[in-house]
């Protein structure tokens, strides 16, 4: 096998210092400015309580699912032609996770406190609560597994116990994410009981995106770089499987805007058509960011393609961000309650400070990566499938 | 315990506001975070159209998703405070899930941009933990019930002036603004209404005057399809609320 990993040289190096520096960048404005004028300096506000951080940790939180879930495919499932992506896959949902949660951190009132007032409260009744703890046992397990594989236990038993219980933990922690907004019938654009669904399909989407990034990061671009079994596996089932995802976000994104579209209730249907598609962004990244990535991975002699599938790949995350982004803001923009003192769909963009925890977040994910890719053997497999 | 109701006759209410600034004065709220409010609709064209307003404090709902979603209890329901729902700013994370799920919009962040420049944070800047420190304060303060001034990242409400109505006798049905025995416990928005058009006692009291308003005159909760279940009612024509419609595009 040729383990040319580019990441362990120079190369990987320089990239890890860029990625520190903006992290400590990013990290240093956010902080002095929350410091300075607490949440004032982020454009959300009461009427719009949930901005573009808590997108951005929904996006890093499902991403990291969509991994886990993957993960599943060879070590719970036995698709054995994806277990040279396992080990990357499963580092890259802790570390996605955890980058997601400094996101999250960085955007509450009190995140110290909630260390101590939610174990000692246990209001079950929250799915806030159980975002909690599912969130903490899929850490858990991803972390476990990690060291089981890095330990070269791929087979034991507690091994594959260990695998089947992340694997829950990722469904029930993505689900429950979900109802979080899906159960909110005073916010009718998220009221949905099909919501896991969307976030699971998306989640495995983004996922997918993330794993051809950082594959083919890792590989110097190279294909040629990559061991055989890897190269069969970016030749076969992972770009068919990709094709498959997008093509079921689509679906659910055209059922949703079709229902939302159609019915009479002004605070869906306004969302769709005022908020949503009404916005150039919203449009680009729904048809370059999803759509078009589709229909490239549709085409058998285009998808196995390394250029393809990087550019999908970066296409997807934009357009899968917006998602999330217009998600979270459309259930807020038609204001509950305000008579004419709001008399219109809320505007929201994102502060400077806003953007600097999603950049936070990405230098952060980045930092772990390269590190994780100088310490860990993360191209590792079972000796069998070599 | 009572459970305190308050009812709101929209035929008496002229829309002044005065109860706002009763409540911001003695709540000490920042501007725009209007515990209380009075929300202006138009409905209609010409010939028919119509201009509405209504009263809107927090509705202590009997039902409240607010509580249902807290995930620390921050948010709670005290059914030996007449059902007042509270927020215990000792325990509040800031998570901001409570503003999501309150189909009223009655929950204030105030950590925010300000309203009105100049900052008053920066005239008055906070001390021992408050947001800001205006120089005249209510002394009544108890974090566990979001009474006071409130401190930085946590989320504040009406809290049906607890301070004041948890004085009132034992068995009180009304708590009415011209009984001079009474007066210092009635609500602050209450007391200051120069029409009378808001009333406050006890929903679980058969004999008070609030639940014969609310039988006699047909008293109605807001948005009642939200199952929230208000103990705020509504009496006279115009309480409904509007479906949202956008400012007309040119
Ligand atoms: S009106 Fe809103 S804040 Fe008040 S009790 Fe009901 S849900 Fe909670
Ligand atoms: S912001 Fe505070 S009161 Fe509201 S849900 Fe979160 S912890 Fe509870």
């Amino acid at each position: 096998m040729s383990n040319e990993n580019v990441m362990k040289g120079a190369m990987g190096t320089q990239l890890l210092l860029l990625s520190v520096v903006v992290l400590v960048i990013s990290f240093g404005f956010a902080m002095m400015s929350i410091m300075s004028q607490g949440h004032a300096s982020f454009n959300t506000n009461s009427n719009i309580p949930w901005g573009q951080p808590i997108a951005t940790y929904l996006y890093f939180a499902l991403a990291s699912s969509g991994l886990g879930m993957i993960a599943a495919l060879p070590l719970v499932f036995g698709f054995k032609q994806f277990y040279p992506i396992v080990k990357r896959a499963i580092f890259l949902a802790f570390i996605i996770l955890i980058s997601g949660m400094a996101v999250l951190a960085m955007e509450l009132g009190h995140v110290f406190r909630m260390l101590w007032v939610i174990p000692f409260n246990m209001q079950i009744q929250s799915a806030m609560f159980w975002m909690g703890v599912f969130y903490v046992a899929d850490l858990l397990f991803l972390l476990w597994k990690m060291q089981k594989m890095d330990a070269g236990d791929w087979d034991s038993k507690t091994s594959k116990q260990i695998a089947i219980g992340s694997f829950l933990a990722v469904l029930l922690a993505s689900g429950n994410l979900a109802l979080i907004f899906g159960m909110m019938s005073m916010r009718p654009f998220w009221f949905d009981g099909l919501l896991p669904i969307y976030f699971y399909l998306t989640a495995v989407a983004s996922g997918l995106a993330a794993l051809v990034f950082f594959t083919y990061l890792s590989h110097g671009f190279s294909r040629n770089k990559m061991s055989q079994p890897l190269q069969d596996l970016m030749n076969g089932a992972l770009p068919k499987l990709f094709a498959a995802v997008l093509g079921g976000t689509l679906l659910f994104i055209a059922v949703r805007a079709i229902t939302g579209v159609y019915t009479n209730n002004p605070e869906i249907y306004l969302v769709w058509r005022d908020y949503l598609f009404a916005s150039p962004v919203y449009q680009a990244s729904l048809w370059l960011g999803i759509l078009l990535p589709f229909v490239l991975m549709l085409s058998k002699s285009l998808r196995n393609q390394p250029g393809t599938q990087m550019l999908v790949a970066v296409l997807v995350f934009g357009g899968l961000f917006a998602e999330r982004f217009y998600f979270v803001v459309g259930g807020q923009v038609v204001p509950l309650f305000k008579g004419t003192w709001e008399w219109d769909l809320i505007q929201y963009s994102p502060s400077a400070t806003e953007w600097a925890l999603t950049f936070m977040g990405s230098a952060l994910l980045f930092t772990l990566y390269l590190l994780g890719e100088k310490v860990l053997n993360l191209s590792a497999m079972p000796p069998a499938q070599k | 315990m009572a459970k305190w109701g308050m009812v709101i006759d929209l035929d008496k209410c002229t829309g002044c506001q005065a109860c706002t600034t009763a409540c911001a004065m003695e709540n000490n709220t920042l501007p725009g975070e209007s515990w209380q409010d009075v929300l202006y609709y138009h409905e209609g064209s010409y010939p028919s159209a119509q201009m509405k307003w209504l009263p809107r404090p927090c509705m202590q709902c009997e039902n409240p998703s607010c509580v249902h979603v807290c995930p620390t209890r921050a948010t709670y329901k005290d059914m030996d405070a007449g059902g007042i729902v509270f927020v215990d700013w000792n325990k509040c994370i800031g998570c901001k899930y409570c503003m999501i799920a309150c189909p009223y919009g009655v929950r204030f962040y105030a950590d925010e941009k300000p309203l009105l420049e100049p900052d008053l944070r920066d005239i008055f800047p906070g001390q021992k933990g408050q947001l800001w420190s205006p120089p005249y304060q209510n002394p009544e303060e108890d974090w566990t019930r979001g009474i006071g001034v409130q401190p930085k990242g946590v989320v504040s409400k009406c809290t049906f002036c607890h301070h004041k109505v948890s004085k009132a006798p034992p068995g009180t049905p009304d708590l009415d603004e011209d009984n001079p025995a009474l007066k210092e416990y009635v609500p602050a928005c209450v007391r200051t209404c120069a029409p009378k058009a808001r009333y406050f006692g006890d929903l679980d009291n058969p004999d008070s005057n609030v639940n014969r308003l609310i039988g006699d005159k047909h008293g109605v909760r807001l948005k009642d399809s939200s199952g929230n279940k208000p103990q705020v009612y509504y009496l006279g024509a115009g309480a409904g609320v509007p479906a949202f419609q956008p400012k007309p595009r040119s």
